[in-house]
Parts: structure tokens; sequence; C-alpha cells
């Protein structure tokens, strides 16, 4: 196992989002730079900190335990929590290269994002008045808000990329005309050509797309609905469409599904959320025709059934004579899209199945040279994340075309491995935090936020829930054998082996004994480094006794016991936090007396109280060390103090 | 191996007294591992060296670092300079290593930081047991692998005395009877018989210091 090896959270996450990192971040109250991190890889992270996919969560190993990190409404804090930072670093134009972007959803505007910030000119070029995409004509205010997604943009905006919107490729330009003007191109159009069911009327009127539906409730128009409303789909589209007539006033909001919940597309938080409210689900139940004089009035329908073929994969078909009808003033459409790109004249030569665009590999690059592709488009229909990666992929690729450099090797990281069983039993138990909701009564009369997000106190304790996973102890070469690690380890991680002893970073809980521990100062632990440790108790001394001299106090406390929102007391520049006391080696306590302080104050956590294990065993150890130490040198060893909190 | 302690460090002090400029030099084999003289302790005396010399009018100077194994002069190369750079030098070494720095380095007075007590092994509870008297003669294999010479505090060759009591050792109440734990071992081994055999005096001509092994290179 290599030492570098990867979180399964950030190996999950399609643009290797650090989330060690910032999850580590917010566990110390230090948002800024939780978004430091963030958005070193991406520029939507109030978005991603609302509706990612989370495919970080999934394979998250806290969820051995217990729950996994809410590592999405982490995000979501730190980059509520700096809303108004608006620090941003602007680049260049370094290069005279000019980009087009064309579609402003999440894949083109990370793709201009980043090409800005390689130092390009980039211009985006999108059909609608709006930029945003699916963000903000498809996903409804109460899951994201659109002021959220317009702080992201205009961050992307303020590096200096230009939007050229209303502006439509196939209708008011074409690839060769943005191949004259620019060096490459980038389409990303989404894919928001709604799929129709094989049934006769879904011309009437009343019957319409979700895509449409929510993109023309976004604008503020307001849909006829009547009394009866009935959703065709079983996907995200299916659900926040039903949940956005309840909050339009419909009294009967119907999601008819052809398969059961268990296949459903939309998970099942949120369909629950989605019943809390008043939405009515039909499972196993397909349309077979539109009826109504002039305008949607019921819909024909059938039962549907799952059987066994001859190899044993399930097939759905229709129930006989099971036919049944539904009344619908309105019918929503939520069965599938497509991309539109039928009417483009000019890219027929990379186009492909279904309206697709077809690529050569993940980096975008098509059969058209200069001309890069990416997000839904190529995709269909996918998530904003997995939009984000390609926007990603393909400024790289682009960058990579324009300067003549050979394509980017693709690595695959190694990543740690489960959590052992024998470990699993030995870390506390602590339930994910749970974000406050607007009640059901509120968030049905309007479209407001329903996830109200994190407080302070649950951000931070959420964060601390994470296990640091592979930034624990590394054995150097200055390790002479002694085996005292394998001695002290809580987590009996290390082993001796036929020489030196080893570390499984993968099981490595980065409590630190082993380094405090070690007689040849052998180990380092990457969470909090030794080099780190000095130069943070050097600009505490330093400042101790600019404040006040002589009389100059340290103090350290535990991380995980104390912390909270910067400007608080433990943000002291006299204060050091520690992730765990019990890490800190004698000479960190001796090391300020030795530079004229007077006092060291340790704020130690009660018995059992300890993040890790056994603290108090290994600090008491420490401090009748250094206690020995200081009296033997002279000074009264009452000036280190331990206070127990 | 070695298991050595560190002095006092007023005995220290007392040693070093008039000099300022002192190259503490730790040792990365036995001492590191009995926890008494690695790079840790190497930091952690000249922090205690630096406090307990704050009022001194000229200021104490120190450096440290801990060569892999003291007792070989080859390692000792590498701090030639700091050798040369400083006015003393406290050796956190057993004896043996003291006494190599100080005939590699003649024109420098070198220090003893420790006291080095005997050849001994961890107890797994945080002790340093000692285990063999480097006696020259070693009779192990009579004895069921544990040595009277050492673990017996009266170093009976035929044992056990009137003194064991519960186990224990008369001479001090925490030390088991080297002579019951030999008696144990041996009827682990089936070898209860041999233990009626009378061990003849040792022959301590062996043990001639100082002592010497032609290694034949
Ligand atoms: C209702 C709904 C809910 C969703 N919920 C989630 C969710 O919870 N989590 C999640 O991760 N994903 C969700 N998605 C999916 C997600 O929004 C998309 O996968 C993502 O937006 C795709 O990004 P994109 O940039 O490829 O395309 P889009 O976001 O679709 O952006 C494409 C842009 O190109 C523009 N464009 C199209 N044609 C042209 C043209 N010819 N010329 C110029 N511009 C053009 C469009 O106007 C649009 O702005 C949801 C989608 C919908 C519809
Ligand atoms: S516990 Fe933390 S580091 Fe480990 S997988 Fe989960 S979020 Fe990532
Ligand atoms: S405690 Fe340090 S020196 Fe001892 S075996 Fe472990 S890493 Fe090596
Ligand atoms: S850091 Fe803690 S868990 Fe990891 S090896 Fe060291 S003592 Fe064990
Ligand atoms: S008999 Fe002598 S050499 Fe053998 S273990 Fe005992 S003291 Fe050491």
């Amino acid at each position: 196992m290599s030492i570098t090896a990867m979180p399964p959270c950030q190996a999950a996450c399609p643009i290797r989002t650090d989330v060690r990192g910032y999850v580590y971040a917010i566990s110390k109250g230090d948002v800024s730079e939780a978004i430091r991190i963030i958005r070193e890889v991406n520029p939507f992270p109030s978005v991603c900190g609302r509706i990612c996919t989370r495919a970080c969560e999934s394979a998250c190993r806290r969820g051995q335990i217990d729950e996994p990190i809410a590592i999405a409404s982490l995000k979501r804090f730190a980059s509520d929590e700096t809303m108004e930072q608006k620090d941003i670093f602007k680049t260049g134009p370094y290069y005279t290269e000019k980009i087009a972007i064309v579609g402003g959803g999440p894949s083109g505007l990370t793709a201009a994002h980043d090409l800005a910030l390689l130092g390009y000119n980039v211009v985006v070029y999108e059909a609608h008045d709006e930029l945003g995409g699916m963000m903000t004509r498809g996903v409804p205010e109460y899951r994201l808000p659109k002021n959220v997604v317009m702080n992201d943009i205009e961050r992307i905006l303020s590096l200096g990329v230009e939007a050229r919107t209303n502006t439509a490729l196939g209708k008011d330009i074409t690839v060769d005309e943005l191949m004259k003007e620019y060096q490459a191109v980038f389409i990303a159009l989404g894919s928001e050509k709604s799929l129709f069911p094989k049934c006769r009327g879904i011309e009437l009127p009343g019957v319409i797309t979700a895509v449409e539906f929510l993109k023309q409730v976004s604008r503020g128009q307001r849909p006829y609905l009547g009394q009866k409303v009935v959703i065709i789909g079983g996907g995200h589209t299916a659900i926040d469409a039903a949940r956005t007539c309840i909050r339009l006033g419909s009294p009967d909001v119907t999601v008819l599904y052809r398969r059961t919940i268990n296949e459903m597309p939309a998970g099942r938080i949120e369909v629950e959320e989605a019943e809390s409210e008043g939405v009515k689900f039909r499972y196993l139940s397909a349309p077979l025709e539109f009826i109504g004089r002039g305008r949607i009035e019921k819909i024909r329908c059938t039962e549907m059934r799952f059987v066994a073929d001859e190899s044993r994969r399930r097939r759905l078909v229709p129930v006989e004579d099971s036919e049944f009808e539904v009344m619908a003033d309105a019918v929503i459409l939520a069965i599938g899209y497509n991309p539109r790109t039928d009417d483009i004249k000019d890219i027929e030569k990379i186009s492909g199945k279904r309206g697709t665009i077809v690529v050569k590999d993940d980096t975008g690059t098509t059969n058209l040279k200069g001309v890069f592709a990416g997000g839904d488009v190529v995709s269909g229909p996918m998530s904003v994340i997995d939009a984000i990666a390609s926007g990603k992929r393909a400024a790289i690729a682009i960058h990579r075309y324009l300067r003549s450099l050979p394509p980017k090797e693709n690595e695959e990281p190694t990543v740690l491995k489960p959590l052992d069983e024998k470990i699993i039993p030995l870390i506390e138990k602590r339930p994910q935090q749970k974000m406050a909701q607007l009640p059901v009564e509120e968030r049905i009369k309007n479209f407001d936020e329903v996830n109200l997000g994190f407080t302070w106190e649950q951000a931070i304790s959420e964060a601390q829930r994470c296990l640091n996973c592979g930034a624990g102890a590394e054995i150097s070469d200055e390790c002479v054998s002694c085996l005292n690690c394998v001695r002290v380890c809580p987590y009996n991680v290390p082993v001796a082996s036929e020489y030196k002893p080893k570390i499984d970073i993968s099981q490595c809980q980065a409590c630190g004994i082993c380094a405090s521990e070690c007689p040849a100062l052998a180990i380092d632990i990457k969470l909090d480094t030794k080099e780190q440790s000095i130069i943070k108790l050097q600009n505490a001394i330093n400042s101790a006794k600019n404040i006040s001299g002589n009389n100059s106090e340290i103090e350290f406390y535990c991380q995980y016991k104390k912390i909270g929102k910067p400007g608080t007391e433990t943000s002291k520049e006299t204060s050091i936090g520690k992730p765990c006391i019990a890490r800190i080696d004698i000479s960190q306590f001796i090391k300020p007396f030795e530079e004229g302080c007077k006092k060291v104050k340790i704020l130690a956590c009660k018995d059992n109280d300890c993040h890790f294990k056994e603290c108090n065993k290994w600090l008491n150890k420490h401090v009748n060390e250094a206690k020995r130490i200081l009296k033997e040198s002279g000074l009264d060893p009452e000036q280190l103090t331990v206070v127990y909190e | 191996m070695v298991i050595a302690e560190i002095k006092s460090l007023a005995d220290i002090n007392e040693m070093i007294k008039s000099f300022r400029k002192i190259f503490i030099v730790g040792c990365g084999e036995c001492v590191s591992v009995c926890l008494t003289g690695g790079q840790k302790q190497v930091e952690l005396l000249s922090s205690a060296l630096r406090i307990s010399g704050r009022n001194d009018k000229e200021k104490r100077i120190l450096k440290g670092k801990t060569i892999s194994r003291q007792c070989e002069p080859k390692f000792l190369e590498q701090i030639n300079k700091d050798i040369e750079e400083s006015d003393a030098v406290l050796s956190m070494a057993c004896g043996a290593g003291v006494q190599t720095l100080s005939e590699k380095f003649r024109k420098i007075p070198v220090f003893p930081a420790m006291d080095t007590k005997f050849i001994g092994v961890s107890d797994e509870a945080g002790n340093f047991i000692e285990m063999c008297s480097a006696c020259g003669d070693c009779i192990l294999s009579l004895t069921g692998g544990i040595c009277p010479v050492t673990r017996c505090p009266k170093g009976l060759l035929n044992g056990p005395c009137g003194g064991s009591k519960n186990g224990k050792c008369e001479a001090n109440p925490e030390t088991p009877c080297a002579w019951l734990l030999i008696y144990e071992k041996m009827k682990e081994l089936n070898k209860l018989e041999e233990l009626k055999n009378i061990n003849n005096p040792k022959d301590w001509s062996k043990n001639m210091r100082p002592g010497k092994v032609n290694a034949g290179i």
C-alpha cells in the first residue's frame, strides 16, 4: 500500500476534491481554509454543497462505523459562511488564444473558469437570457436558491470570462464561424429535449414536459395546473415537478411510476420528503393514452408487473385486464431527456445516438479539430458534478492542445483499504448531524430553501467525525526498531515485522500517540506534522512574549473539545489547538520555558472524554516527565499546570 | 541489549559547568531502544541544559545529534565538524560509546550523560530487566535458558536457597526467584531429572577483564 494512498471520499469524487483537507479545516473552525481547498477544484461549491449526488459519502469509511460524514453539507457550510469573501485571484490573460464555450451550464462554466485561470480569453455563448443551465432553470429554488448559483457564477465572470447570452448555436452562430474567431470551442449544451411516452394524446393542451414546466416556474410563470396534477416518471425531475406543484397550491398531486420505489432513480429520502409535503405515489403504473376534448381530462393507464425471462432478468410487462383511469387537469411528463442537437447543422459530423455528441476519450476531444465537448450533451443526463468534471478535463485538454503538449496521462490513484473489522469496534460511534429543515406547513407555501444549513456547532461537530483517513503515522529511516510504537498504539495498528515495524496507513487513526512516544522521533503524523507543530508553537511563543513579555503564558487545548467560531476565546494567538493533547510530546511543554515563558497551561479533557483513547494516561506521563525536567532545571514545576475541563 | 539510565541533571551540570559550547551525541542502538539515549532524549537534555543555564552570564550553546551506532568510529566521522565547533561532548550512549567518542576525538573532553546499567530486556510493562552478567562462561544450557548468575541475587549455581518465598526472592520481594523459574521451565522441558546434577563452580578465569574476543578479521 502506497503511503500516499487516497482517502476513498476523494477517490470517489469525480473532481477528486480534497475532502479530508476541507473537512479537517472546518473541524478547526477554519472556513476560509476550507473554502480555499474546495475552490481549488470546484467553482460551484454552493451548488454542490446542496444538490451533489455525493459519491464521496457512499464511499466514506465512517459509514463502516455509523454513518458517513455529511460531506456535501459541510461544503455548503463552508460556502455559506464565506459568501461575503470576494477575494478572487485574477490572472492573465497570459495567452493570446481565444476560446469559445457554448452552453452556460455547469460543464461550460467550469471549463470557462479553469481556462480563464490558466490565462486564456474565454467567451461563453448561451441560448437563454441567463447562465446556469439546469442549475437555474431545472432544479427548483427550494433545493437550490438561484442567488447562491448566481454567487458562484459571478465569481467565474469576475475572472474576466465574457458571457454572450441569447445566442444559440445552430440559430445565431455556427461552429464554423466560431472556429474562425476562436482557436478552440467547447460544446456543453446539456440534455434537455424531453422524451415522450409512446401514447396517443400527448399533444393535448395541459400535457407539458417537466423541464419546460420547471423552466416556466423558475421564470415566475405559473402554468395552469387545475385541481389534479399527474406526473409521469420516477427521477429527480419527476419529484422536483411534483413538489413544485404542491408549492403552487395544487391540492392533488400524484406521481405515476411504472416500476417500484426500489428502482426509482430519485432516492428514498426524496420520495419521503415529497410524501411529507402531500405528494401521492402510484407505483407499477404506466400511461396508455391521454384523453380529453380540447384539453387533457384523464389518463388511461395499466398496471405493470415484473416477470423473470429466460435469462432470469426481470422484465416489466403490463398486467392483463388491469386498465384503469386517472383524472387529470394537467399532466407533467418526466420520463427522460436527450440532448437537443438535431437542428444544429454543422455538428452532424460528431453527433451520435439520441442527439449526443461523440467524443474520443474522457478529455472531450472530438473528431473536429479544435472542437471539444462535455457535460450532459455527451453523456446524456447525469449530474452537476459529472458536468463539472467534464468541464475540468476539457479545460486541460484544450490547454494542452493549444500549447501542443502531449495529452495528460490518466493516473488511477491508490485508494485506502476499508477499515479492519478489528478496528471498527474501537472507534466511538457518533451519529451524523441532521440539518434543520423548514417545517412542512411552511415550506409548501413558497419556494424558500427547505434545508437550512448547519449551525457552527453542528458543522464543527460533524467535521470532527471524520477519521482523517490516510493522514496518520509514517515511519522514517530514523526508526531504531524499538517497537515502542507497537506497544503503545491504542488501536494496535503498528506491527512488528522482520526488521522495522509497519504501520498500515489504511488503519491508522492518526491519534499521534506513537509519534509522541517514539524515542527516535521517527514518526510523523500527516494530520499534524512535527514541522507544523514547531512553527505553531514558535508563533505562539513570539506572540506571548510580544503581549506580556516575561510574564507570558502558552496554552494548549484539545481541538476536539474546544473549538468555536473564529473570534472566540480559543482563537487567541497564544493558544495552541491540537487534535488530542496526548499527542503533544514533552518537548513542546518544555520549549516555552526555554524561550523564557512564565507559564504553560494545558486544558485537558475529563476522563473518558477522549476523542481517541486514554489521552489522560499519556498526558499525565508527559506532564510528569516535563515537571521533573523543570524541577531539575531549577524552575517551579507548578509553572506547568493542567486544568481539567 | 545494553540498558542505561540518564544521570541526574545536577550531575551532568557539574561535569559541564565550565563549558559553553556543548555537543550532545545520542546513540541509535540499545540506549534508543531502552528509551534513554535516542534523539528524543538528546533534544530534551539540550532543553533542560538550556533552561538550567538560563542565568549564566554567557549563554550555553547546545547542539545534538544521534549516531546510528556510537561505538563505531566510522560512524563518528559525520560529527567531525560539530566536534571542532564545541568545547565539550556529552555522550548519551553506554560506556562503550562514550569511550569510542573520547578515543576518536582526543582533544575535547567527552562526558558520559548516562549510567550504563546492565544487559537486559523489556518486560513489556515499561521496565527493563537485567538478564546477563557477561560472565564469559555461559551455563544457560544447564538452567533451562534462565540465568541464575544474574537473575538470582545471590548468584547461586545450585538453587533455590531457603529464602525463596511465594515464588519471590528474600533479597528483594519484587524479584521472582530465578531458581523457581528454572524449576518450572525444566519441568516444561521434561528435564527435571537434570536438576539433580550438581553444577560445578564456574570458571571465572574466562571472565578476565578487559575481555577480548578475536573475530578473525
Ligand atoms: C429538474 C432537474 C433536477 C436535477 N437535479 C439534480 C440534482 O439534484 N443533482 C445533480 O447533480 N444533478 C441534477 N440534475 C442534473 C444536472 O442539472 C445536469 O446534469 C447538469 O446541469 C448538466 O450540466 P451541463 O452543463 O452539461 O448542461 P446544462 O446544465 O443543461 O447546461 C447546458 C446549457 O447550454 C445551453 N444551451 C443548450 N443548447 C444551446 C445552444 N444551441 N446554443 C447555446 N446554448 C445552448 C442551455 O441553455 C444551458 O444553459 C437535475 C436536472 C434537472 C432537469
Ligand atoms: S472519514 Fe473523512 S477522510 Fe475518511 S472517507 Fe470519510 S470523509 Fe473521507
Ligand atoms: S517507536 Fe519509533 S523507533 Fe521505535 S519501532 Fe516505532 S518507529 Fe521505530
Ligand atoms: S497514530 Fe495512533 S492509531 Fe496511528 S499508529 Fe500511531 S498510535 Fe496507532
Ligand atoms: S551464565 Fe553468564 S553469560 Fe550466561 S546469561 Fe548468565 S551471566 Fe550471561
